[in-house]
């Protein structure tokens, strides 16, 4: 029987408070850090010796004067806003003159936007939380080349041909559950586990228009084919999973009991964890002939016809810098793409686990395919 | 001097079978009342609108001191043709005082000359210690003066009432007709007015005008209106005549309650129609009569009495308020008018 | 008088312009690859059909139910303190539906909202509630903040509604409950017809609620379709057909508007004698007191709780003061001003239609004012496609600025405007405007002198509905707005999305009390469906 407060959701408040305490540190730090000038002085030598043009395609080195880059800078963010708020700043404790405007929305509907808007581009910067969007709209010719820098130092399968986008933090699908509800000899083991009987109407998702959920399914399709990938989403929906507009319902709803299983990008199990939940972790997938753990990357490129390509630049160098790789790390337990960054204290490092190996660009042109299966199966 | 001529006006409404106003023609004088009379939907007020220009005639000319407002290729709207209106529900501006209401015609004059101009139309009608007020504080019959002033104040070459009385208590209504039309009298103000109500007409009016289904029947003075009847419409419109059937004899026309001696310009056997009003009859009570009283109604100086001839036609007799009579009396009616009768031959005047 | 040539051309432009997003959403359905039909009719059509139609049928049921029951019990009985309901009655108008299923959500939502809980920690084992979620979930929700629509329109019935024809009744041996049901019902049905009209139109363009509590009707899927694929088509098709359907409830509703109009009250008029609850008081009273609290007292207490909390903690100001580059004052300043701008701008277009139809009435002049009267039949997401691909390919200039937004609002709320101008002018003689014709103004003098300080109120009335309607506007400003442009009602949206009620709460209070001012100044006027 679980033993909870009367009022969990004030919890999960008072959580948030901390965790803004941890943003407003950061964030006090990094002005402290450029008030003093070591901050500028230590990115411009930077700049002198990792501005590298790989491919040859010129690189608009960016203003070397955090001051002189100012101006509106539109981001357009597949990442919700509260995961990519202090990211934006510390960037504005950078570049204090620039403005930056922010809209959030799903990767999809941001992409759409960026399609319609190729003759008359609105954005300057395009975050996403997975790689096929990004590389389908670089396909569509969408973005402005450029190769920020230390994207030397990142492993080169998470760098878009021709340099059109870069890749910023690594993330896993993971299932989660609520350690009061299910015991550890029970636990599933495989994303194909959740097609248990035993599980009907005690699984918790994220929905079609989730981003994660969707590169998930177009890796599955990847990885095990249509007709298995179509097989497992009927057996989900005819098992009763419950499928939300997005993970953080997902996480609070297994860290509050509503679920004994959610299937999710591991940080949001972190953060439940954070709030003080009872909950545990599963790394699905890891025997002999099993396909491993989905990973994914969150990425960024700079828009083609941006009315503000220094601040685009500059915003892009930092994202990849040892500064806001952390920021990723430190506030979202995510595993940063830039060599010797650290995790965050106690997140379960990626060595050793089996991974499942997906093509980005073959994906990226099946996409269709993957939302064709989604409206298929009628997924929510 | 003309003021007015309407000439062949017609006016048919969208959706509408036939016209409102069908070929009109009138002229009116300089300082004359002209009051249009006919009952609801003659085209009296289609004809008032089509003069104030808030309607487009469909053809025909109306030309306001010798200019042509209105013709197959001129129109002028309302605001410039200098004529001033009242209308049925007074209009007044419920956002304007009395006298910002009476100014608003005086607009682009010097500011001391708009102050004396309202101030002399509000004098007249009798309203100056209300100038202040709106129009929601204010009797029925004061907005109907104010109405007036405020049409009056610019001099409009030609004023237009519209049933200016008609939303007034029936008391209140002679009082106040005869305080306008000595207004207007005195202000030599030239006027074509418009109403339903054949005493108010014949009251207004310095000539009347009998309009029946878009057609003008007659064009008169009150007496020869009421007295010479073009039409056995206007006859019956203006005087509350009854009909009664005759055939022309030798010696006259005889009738079912008589023979009557005058002499009409008919070929003998021609069926005709003679009209009658309540005071040309007469009756006495006769067990054997030729008629039979049906209702009598109490009218304070007289009593009318209401007739059914035997072959069920019905007249209407005036006598002194003393002869009371109960209903189903058999009386002897006969006709006791003194004066040449009007006699109609299939609706045409002999 | 003649009808003006000027104000015919631009009442057409106007009508043009409303028209102009229908027509192209049809075409774009029309145009699109027969595949997109097939794979639709094949898989979702028939579902969202039928989940769109139920949601429709049990929510106007409902309101229909509640609306009339609280409207009898607060006009027509010994009812204590009906005063302050028939006024507490009202008000959930001013809380977007999307904000009360936030609230209820929290509370009631299974195993995890305050509700079970509690009851858990009580009683140390779940004990099954109500859940807010899935159909009846939202049947339930929409209801709440629906049936004000219903209830205002019989109340006023109610109140203007001869006695003696239900002492005639009486007289001619009928009881007091036969009466009602015989009698007084049949008489308000016209209005009631209207009103349930209304809210089904506004459940089939809702979008926020069924998202919120996961039940997928023809706008959620079209939102979805919106922000998911990278072609159109499919959102166009369903767009199309929800327009289609939209349409035949608008024509019934045009149909009955004219009856839904209050009659006059005569002068003969006297109230109804007031029917004594005797041993029903106290459960009539509860269950008024039950309505107004699930509609208003509830969310509004919550509400207030957690952005006194929210204001307690400098934390959760920090993040509630700043997004992006942009802080609070600035949704506000948004919220205020593209509301205020929508509601100026429906008011001024409406004037044209409204002179035209009123003045001159004429088929011409009659189908151009239903024209206009489309907004309603166009829900949000579906006017924010088709102003997407409309203003990207022809005004690209205006798109991705906060104008785009402004003209869905007008679009989508012209109606209201329109036929508050409408009211407005029916209600002032045409003699007033020929006196000042007769006394030397010109059409356009008249106009402004005369025609627009009288209809003044009753265009203020308009706008203040369009300010209303707009300020909680939902999913065309998530769609449409630029970056940077955020409103109250979509930082509302957002954070109460993420999960954040503490941060949401401020700016849905802001909210609600900026939509609870025009709607007293309306209900003042009793002039909110004329």
């Amino acid at each position: 029987m679980m033993r909870v407060t009367k009022f969990t959701y004030f919890k999960e408040i008072r959580f948030m408070f901390r965790k803004t305490k941890v943003f407003l540190f950061v964030t006090l730090l990094a002005l402290v850090v450029a008030a003093c000038g070591g901050a500028p002085t230590a990115v411009g030598e930077e700049k002198a010796t990792e501005v590298v043009t790989s491919s040859g395609v010129s690189t608009e080195a960016p203003s070397e004067e955090p001051m002189s880059v100012s101006g509106d800078l539109v981001i357009y963010t597949g990442r919700s806003e509260p995961l990519i708020q202090p990211v934006i700043d510390a960037f504005k404790a950078q570049y204090p003159n620039v403005n930056v405007l922010l809209k959030a929305g799903s990767n999809s509907e941001l992409a759409n936007a960026l399609i319609e808007e190729k003759s008359n581009p609105q954005a300057d910067v395009f975050i996403t939380t997975e790689l096929f969007t990004i590389q389908s709209l670089a396909q569509e010719e969408v973005f402005e080349p450029y190769v920020p820098k230390g994207a030397d130092q990142i492993p080169p399968e998470f760098l878009g041909a021709d340099n059109m986008w870069t890749g910023l933090t690594r993330r896993v699908r993971v299932i989660m559950y609520n350690r009061d509800l299910v015991s550890e000899d029970e636990l599933p083991a495989s994303l194909f586990d959740l097609t248990d009987p035993k599980w009907r109407g005690q699984i918790a998702a994220a929905g079609s228009t989730n981003g994660s959920m969707q590169a998930q399914i177009a890796a599955m399709r990847q990885l095990i084919g249509e007709e298995a990938t179509q097989e497992w989403l009927y057996s989900l929906i005819a098992n009763e999973v419950t499928f939300f507009g997005g993970h953080t319902d997902v996480r609070k709803a297994v860290g509050a009991g509503e679920f004994k299983l959610g299937l999710v990008n591991h940080y949001y199990f972190y953060l439940q964890q954070a709030e003080g939940s009872n909950v545990g972790i599963i790394f699905p997938d890891q025997g002999e002939g099993q396909i491993g753990l989905i990973t994914n990357a969150t990425s960024a490129a700079i828009v083609k016809g941006g009315k503000n390509l220094p601040a685009a630049q500059a915003f892009l160098d930092f994202l990849i810098s040892v500064e806001g790789q952390k920021l990723f790390a430190e506030q979202n337990y995510e595993y940063p793409l830039l060599p010797g960054v650290p995790l965050r204290e106690g997140v379960q490092p990626l060595d050793g686990f089996r991974l499942a190996d997906v093509d980005v660009v073959k994906a990226s042109l099946d996409f269709d395919a993957t939302f064709d299966l989604m409206e298929r199966v009628g997924l929510p | 001097m003309t003021t007015l001529e309407v000439r062949n006006l017609i006016k048919k409404f969208h959706g509408s079978e036939r016209s409102a106003v069908n070929d009109i023609s009138f002229e009116l004088s300089e300082d004359e009342i002209l009051a249009l009379v006919g009952p609801s939907g003659c085209g009296k007020t289609t004809t008032l609108r089509l003069i104030a220009g808030l309607e487009r005639p469909d053809s025909g000319l109306i030309r306001l001191n010798d200019r042509v407002v209105a013709s197959d290729s001129v129109f002028v709207p309302p605001e410039r043709r200098g004529v001033g209106m009242v209308f049925q529900d007074h209009a007044l501006f419920p956002h304007l005082t009395v006298f910002e209401n009476v100014a608003f015609g005086l607009r682009g004059k010097k500011p001391d000359e708009i102050r004396t101009t309202v101030g002399e139309m509000l004098h007249l009608v009798g309203l100056l210690p209300l100038s202040k007020r709106y129009p929601h504080a204010l009797s029925g019959g004061e907005r109907q003066r104010v109405a007036l002033a405020r049409a009056l104040a610019p001099r409009p070459i030609l004023l237009l009432m519209d049933e200016p009385f008609s939303s007034l208590d029936a008391d209140l209504r002679t009082e106040v007709r005869e305080h306008v039309r000595g207004i207007l009298k005195s202000m030599r103000a030239t006027v074509v007015f418009v109403t339903h109500d054949q005493d108010e007409a014949l009251f207004m009016g310095d000539r009347l005008a009998v309009l029946n289904r878009g057609e003008l029947e007659q064009i008169g003075t009150p007496e020869e209106i009421f007295h010479e009847s073009n039409t056995r419409f206007v006859a019956e419109f203006m005087g509350d005549s009854d009909f009664l059937r005759g055939r022309v004899v030798a010696g006259g026309i005889q009738t079912e309650i008589g023979l009557l001696n005058q002499i009409v310009d008919l070929p003998v056997s021609t069926p005709v129609e003679i009209a009658l009003r309540a005071d040309d009859i007469d009756f006495e009570v006769d067990g054997s009569g030729n008629s039979l009283i049906v209702g009598r109604f109490f009218r304070g100086a007289f009593n009318l009495y209401r007739l059914r001839l035997n072959s069920g036609q019905i007249l209407h007799a005036f006598t002194d308020h003393t002869k009371i009579l109960p209903v189903g009396t058999r009386v002897q009616a006969r006709v006791s008018a003194e004066h040449p009768l009007t006699v109609f031959s299939e609706y045409h005047t002999v | 008088m003649s009808i003006s040539p000027r104000l015919a051309v631009a009442a057409g432009l106007v009508a043009l312009f409303v028209a102009i997003p229908l027509v192209y959403i049809f075409i774009r359905a029309m145009g699109a690859e027969p595949e997109a039909w097939q794979r639709l009719l094949q898989t979702r059509l028939w579902k969202l059909l039928s989940n769109t139609l139920l949601l429709v049928v049990a929510v106007t049921s409902g309101a229909l139910l509640t609306g009339v029951s609280m409207a009898w019990l607060t006009e027509r009985t010994d009812l204590p303190g009906k005063k302050i309901f028939r006024w507490m009655l009202a008000m959930p108008l001013a809380v977007p539906a999307y904000i009360g299923g936030i609230v209820h959500l929290a509370l009631l939502r299974p195993r995890g909202g305050v509700i079970p809980q509690f009851l858990e920690s009580v009683f140390g084992q779940p004990v099954p509630t109500p859940s807010p979620l899935g159909f009846w979930g939202a049947a339930f929700i929409l209801t709440l903040f629906m049936y004000p629509y219903v209830y205002l329109l019989s109340g006023a019935a109610f109140r203007t509604l001869h006695a003696s024809l239900e002492e005639a009744a009486r007289v001619f041996g009928r009881t007091p409950m036969q009466t009602l049901f015989h009698v007084t019902l049949p008489a308000l049905r016209p209005g009631l017809t209207a009103g349930a009209l209304l809210v089904a139109l506004d459940i089939l363009a809702e979008y926020g609620t069924v998202a919120l509590l996961r039940y997928e009707t023809f706008s959620s899927a079209i939102f979805v379709q919106l922000s998911g694929r990278y072609d159109r088509s499919a959102a166009s098709v369903l767009s199309g057909i929800l327009v289609a359907l939209a349409i035949v409830i608008l024509w019934g509703e045009l149909r009955l508007q004219g009856q839904a109009r209050f009659t006059q009250m005569e002068s003969a008029w006297r109230p109804a004698p007031l029917v004594t609850l005797d041993r029903w008081r106290v459960p009539a009273f509860l269950l008024v007191l039950g309505v107004v609290s699930a509609s208003l007292l509830v969310p509004f207490t919550v509400l207030l709780i957690w952005s006194i909390e929210a204001f307690l903690d400098p934390q959760a100001m920090t993040v509630l003061f700043r997004t992006g580059s942009q802080g609070f004052g600035s949704y506000v300043w948004n919220s205020l001003w593209s509301t205020s701008a929508a509601a100026v701008i429906a008011v001024a277009l409406s004037l044209p239609v409204a002179l035209l139809a009123v003045r001159y009435p004429s088929r011409f002049s009659r189908f151009i004012s239903r024209l206009c009267q489309v907004g309603y039949a166009i829900p949000g997401v579906v006017i924010a496609l088709s102003l997407v691909l409309l203003v990207n390919r022809f005004l690209p200039f205006l798109y991705a600025t906060p104008f785009v937004v402004v003209i869905a609002y007008v679009l989508r709320h012209m109606p209201q405007a329109v036929r508050a101008s409408e009211s407005a002018l029916n209600q002032l003689s045409p003699s007033l405007e020929e006196a000042s014709r007769t006394l030397g103004r010109t059409s356009l003098q008249t106009l402004i002198q005369v025609t627009l300080p009288l209809i003044l109120p009753g265009l203020l009335a308009g706008g203040s509905l369009v300010f209303l309607t707009s300020l909680k506007e939902l999913p065309a400003t998530l769609l449409l707005r630029p970056a940077g442009f955020d409103t109250l009602a979509v930082r509302v949206w957002v954070w109460a999305g993420e999960g954040f009620y503490l941060q949401a709460a401020p700016a849905a209070l802001l909210l609600v009390l900026a939509s609870a001012l025009p709607l007293s100044f309306l209900l003042r006027r009793e002039q909110i469906f004329k």
